[in-house]
């Protein structure tokens, strides 16, 4: 620690990277890094809101949950995981090289942060484009528009009962309004059958008075979870975009030469933004993925 | 300057590439445990247990030495274990509300 006198001493050399408010590099360095820590905690409740919204109708509907979740592409899901964790490791060695001044190794660690986080997010354009063009969005009007053809009005009465519709069936997709659609109510059925249909899902899909699963009920309790699908995985997104920008600034100044083992804080605050968004990552795919994929595992 | 920083504060390449090894299995392990139907081989919700379980595993070692929180000050490591017992608080409190409701009032 330097004593005031030595502080006064240097101060006409001092390190790079010091601001005048601090004594010295070990007290910035650390009103830095709880000040990021800080805006962490803050950020996890932000998504924890949203955690929150999840719990509350995931326990309500679980079997609505399943459903929706078991339309997600799990592949995608899966890789894009991957992916995010590779660039948490790309980022955490472009913190070890910034403390080495290794100037050319960050700048290619970054840019290869970027290109990770890049695909992640082309992953998820994908994934989105999906939900468009079957009509999944939770949005009247921001689905794939496609008129019924001439002459077919008859064709519009279902041929069968939600419940006995299979997973992955394929449909004509007929959706003049662009209104979020499901066919599919069969495990709730399977749940009926089962025994474990809870009290609060038969008051939710049931029509009033009956043991019939309303299509309709039980449609707007997949989009419940289509909403909290688009606006975490959404809200991730974002996140991501920012971080794709940050990476973009933090990049330049390495491409400067400007960290050394005295001034490595922005890409160590940069870096603990970027797992903080990975870890949200490692929650949201088993909770938004996986959940109900058990259910049909096994061809049932 | 450089006398905050004798000691290294990281686990060196090798050590970043274990942890990276870990989440690697961890995010395997949470795909194949999600198509094994856990729920009626042990019991209802065990499914999203084991999932939660692996999610906090590779969390902690991403907080831990990814973030470097393993060689941080004591305030960083209250205010990292005080977000997630804010979040319970969220958590519980939300919960004792919804699950003490008589049924059909909330579900319309």
């Amino acid at each position: 620690m330097a004593t005031h006198a030595e502080t006064l001493d240097h101060e006409h050399h001092h390190p790079p990277g010091l601001q005048h408010q601090f004594d010295d590099m070990g007290q910035q360095e650390e009103s830095v890094s709880i000040g990021m820590w800080m805006f962490l905690v803050q950020e996890i409740m932000f998504f924890g809101g949203l955690f929150t919204v999840y719990l509350v109708f995931r326990s309500r509907f679980p079997m609505a949950f399943a459903a929706g979740s078991n339309h997600l592409d799990v592949v995608m899901g899966f890789v894009n995981t991957l992916v995010l964790i590779v660039s948490s490791l790309t980022m955490a060695l472009t913190v070890y090289f910034a403390q080495k001044g290794n100037r050319n190794m960050q700048v290619i660690l970054i840019i290869l942060t970027m290109l990770f986080g890049a695909t992640f997010l082309g992953v998820k354009v994908v994934e989105y484009t999906d939900k468009f063009n079957h009509g999944l969005v939770p949005v009247t009007g921001l689905n794939r528009i496609v008129r019924a053809p001439a002459g077919a009005e008859h064709a519009e009465t279902p041929a069968k009962p939600c419940w006995e519709v299979s997973h992955g069936e394929e449909h004509e997709y007929i959706n003049p309004r662009g209104e979020f659609l499901w066919h599919d109510c069969s495990l709730a059925k399977k749940a009926e059958d089962g025994k474990y249909l809870t009290a609060a899902e038969r008051v939710g899909y049931y029509n009033q008075g009956t043991h019939e699963i309303d299509p309709d009920k039980f449609r707007d309790k997949v989009r419940i979870y289509f909403w909290i699908y688009f606006a975490m995985t959404g809200l991730h997104a974002l996140h991501m975009i920012i971080g794709l920008v940050l990476m973009t600034w933090l990049g330049i100044k390495a491409w400067k030469n400007t960290f050394s083992a005295d001034y490595y804080m922005p890409v160590e605050m940069s870096g603990l933004y970027w797992h903080f968004v990975d870890i949200v990552w490692i929650f949201l795919f088993p909770l938004l993925y996986l959940l109900g994929r058990h259910f049909i595992a096994h061809g049932g | 300057m450089s006398d905050n920083h004798t000691e290294e504060q990281h686990i060196g390449i090798p050590g970043y590439l274990i942890v990276f090894g870990i989440l690697v299995i961890g995010t395997v392990a949470t795909y194949l445990v999600a198509l094994t139907d856990l729920d009626s081989k042990l019991f209802p919700g065990a499914n999203t247990m084991v999932a939660l379980l692996i999610a906090f595993t590779k969390m902690t070692c991403v907080m831990l030495f990814f973030m470097h929180v393993y060689w941080s000050k004591k305030l960083i490591w209250l205010s990292a274990i005080a977000s997630f017992f804010w979040l319970a608080i969220m958590f519980a409190f939300t919960m004792q509300d919804y699950f003490t409701r008589s049924l059909g009032q909330f579900t319309y």
